[in-house]
């Protein structure tokens, strides 16, 4: 051993042993969790692609790095964020590909960065591993059946989220707004009676139309009548009076989000210049 | 045109006169050195483009062997105005995740591109950091530097990487994960930063959406101040980003220890995120790095690093050991091969994988 390596490995051991003390740590044995390193649930996930996708995928693995205010991108891949943040939204790396496609996984953005081609920048999940091709097909698979939420219990209609989401600033100029639910829409009560936004003012804002888009029977789309100046809106779903949003098989939707159906749906956004969603 | 004997005394006087005429981001190759980061990298908190004075060091001091001519000596500047660096990865990856057959791959891991325009030499520069691969390209930094007395201080303006802690070369690192800083999120802003005497410091104030567009009016401030000495330094950090989804914030020590051929680098990180869930999370990690100088252009590297995703969670840490060599046989090759051990909880396989991988580097 050389005078430098004895020199190291004594004198100065002491402080190299307490320093590695300190910073040093053990691996949890995992008692009481489950494969997320989350307390077990006393409910089972819901047994959909998109649960098992955030169980298997999002949650385990993306997390890592896409969660919280600093997540890459400004994707949150969390349980309680990943849904709004993915589907009909725009990639930050390449924003003429949304992140999801609903109905199209080619021309979807986290398909591509899943499988490494035509993407920007690293696949993903960065630095590997990557996802057996059983995982990428689970994802594909939900992408072509129209990117559903999550399953709600039964008799149940939910929003799911938003574009512009809640307490968002969107662009000036924003002329469409849209709501994705959690199981399909009534076309039929997608109307300007159920759906509406009010300005600062109170005043409601005229609405150039609603629809249901084709093959996205759980999306409504608000095209306004103008572009929307800047201020502060409150887009409104109703749940009460005389005509309320209702799913095909006639519940009616719970916008409170209070589990029972009933309770108007309202969300609050900003639209400002020199801003983008 | 100078020789090597030149060119060392230009590394040895810019040594001892700390002065900032400007290799990839490996903190401990500073550390051996007792260099601060602006020594060798164009940007102050290291990484990216090197400076006249790391192109010298990569030739003369990190490869085992030098080939050419004493006056064959790249220096990085094409032009007058006008610098350019470079890097690429290329991989051959084997990765074992228990209960599952494993795998293994080559892979190009990045190849990036970097031009200096030193429109007014030693004051202002305009700089770009574009990387080719994997993928279509992606601007990662541009950004306009200028530098104030007698490069002391220094603006830089537009897209860059932000400062906190260590600039590694690995993202994956649980400290750079935790933080959320490292060089897959440059972020839009301006740094202010002073480079005088054994002080190194930086305040940044950027969007804060993680090098996505922005998307709420809350701002990201990350500050970093390291104080080095030729055998130790010791550094804090901090951060704070306000945002809609809930605020972060974090702070975090580094330091690093150098003993003859021994340089031994850690760091602690510790994140309170209110964004995460509904009660917010609060995340910390550590890396404890020995890097042992065997002879020059032989590095063996001894890395340790803890995880704790969720301080409210019991008994779900992560550790991941690193064994790594680095041997750079000629200027602006390496050969590094390398494996890691992951330990989590046992229930996610993911966790508990061994990764290997042998990679070629090649930088200028």
């Amino acid at each position: 051993m050389s005078a430098q390596t004895s020199n190291f490995m004594g004198r100065q051991g002491f402080f190299v042993v307490p320093l590695l003390l300190a910073l040093a740590g053990c691996a949890g044995n995992g008692e009481g969790l489950d494969e997320n390193g989350q307390p077990i649930p006393i409910t089972p996930p819901a047994n959909t692609d998109f649960a098992e996708i955030q169980a298997t995928i999002f949650t385990p693995i993306c997390t890592n790095c896409h969660i919280g205010a600093n997540a890459p991108q400004g994707l949150r891949l969390d349980e309680a964020n990943s849904y709004a943040l993915l589907v009909n939204v725009a990639s930050g790396e390449v924003p003429a590909l949304m992140r999801v496609n609903p109905g199209n996984p080619d021309a979807s953005y986290l398909v591509q960065k899943l499988q490494g081609n035509n993407a920007v920048g690293a696949r993903m999940p960065f630095g590997g591993p990557y996802l057996a091709q059983d995982r990428i097909d689970l994802v594909r698979r939900w992408i072509s059946a129209g990117a559903p939420a999550a399953a709600t219990p039964p008799n149940q209609l939910k929003v799911a989220s938003t574009i512009p989401g809640s307490t968002e600033v969107a662009p000036l100029g924003t002329s469409k707004l849209t709501v994705i639910f959690a199981g399909d829409v009534d076309a039929s009560l997608a109307t300007r009676e159920t759906f509406g936004l009010r300005n600062g003012f109170d005043e409601l804002v005229p609405l150039a139309g609603v629809s249901v888009p084709a093959g996205r029977p759980n999306v409504v789309e608000l095209t306004l009548a103008q572009p929307l100046p800047q201020g502060t809106y409150q887009l409104e779903v109703r749940a009460e009076g005389p005509v309320a949003l209702a799913d095909n098989a006639g519940h009616v939707l719970d916008g409170d989000a209070d589990g029972k159906a009933g309770g108007d749906f309202l969300m609050s956004f900003d639209v400002a210049a020199g801003e983008t969603k | 045109m100078i020789g090597v004997n030149q060119w060392l005394r230009v590394v040895i006087l810019a040594v001892v006169l700390g002065c900032a005429s400007q290799a990839n981001a490996e903190p401990y190759l500073a550390a051996q050195m007792g260099l601060k980061c602006v020594q060798c990298h164009v940007n102050p908190t290291g990484g990216g483009m090197r400076t006249v004075f790391g192109n010298a060091f990569a030739q003369t001091q990190l490869a085992a062997k030098k080939i050419g001519g004493d006056d064959d000596l790249w220096t990085g500047q094409v032009m007058k105005f006008l610098s350019v660096g470079g890097n690429a990865r290329a991989n051959y990856t084997y990765v074992d995740v228990p209960d599952q057959d494993a795998t293994n791959e080559f892979e190009m891991e990045e190849a990036r591109a970097y031009l200096d325009f030193g429109v007014i030499p030693n004051r202002l520069s305009v700089y770009i950091d574009q990387r080719f691969a994997p993928g279509n390209s992606t601007n990662m930094e541009a950004n306009v530097r200028y530098w104030i007395k007698e490069n002391a201080f220094y603006v830089k303006a537009g897209r860059m990487y932000l400062p906190f802690g260590y600039r590694l070369e690995d993202d994956n690192a649980f400290v750079r994960q935790v933080s959320g800083i490292n060089m897959q999120t440059p972020d839009e802003g301006v740094e202010f930063g002073m480079e005088q005497g054994n002080w190194s410091t930086q305040l940044a104030l950027s969007n804060g959406s993680g090098g996505g567009p922005e998307n709420d009016k809350g701002k990201q401030v990350a500050a970093r101040v390291e104080f080095v000495q030729s055998a130790w330094r010791v550094g804090a950090s901090a951060l704070f980003n306000d945002t809609d989804a809930g605020n972060r914030s974090g702070a975090g020590l580094f330091g690093a220890y150098r003993a003859g051929v021994f340089t031994l680098l850690g760091e602690v990180d510790y994140i309170d995120d209110d964004s995460i869930g509904v009660n917010g999370r609060k995340l910390m990690a550590s890396l404890v790095e020995a890097d042992w100088k065997i002879r020059q252009g032989h590095n063996l590297q001894l890395a340790f690093e803890w995880l704790e995703p969720n301080d409210d969670v019991d008994e779900d840490e992560q550790t991941r050991a690193s064994v790594l060599y680095e041997w750079s046989p000629i200027q602006f090759v390496q050969l590094r091969t390398g494996v890691r051990l992951y330990d989590g909880i046992p229930q996610n396989d993911n966790q508990n994988r061994t990764q290997a991988f042998v990679q070629l580097h090649g930088f200028f």
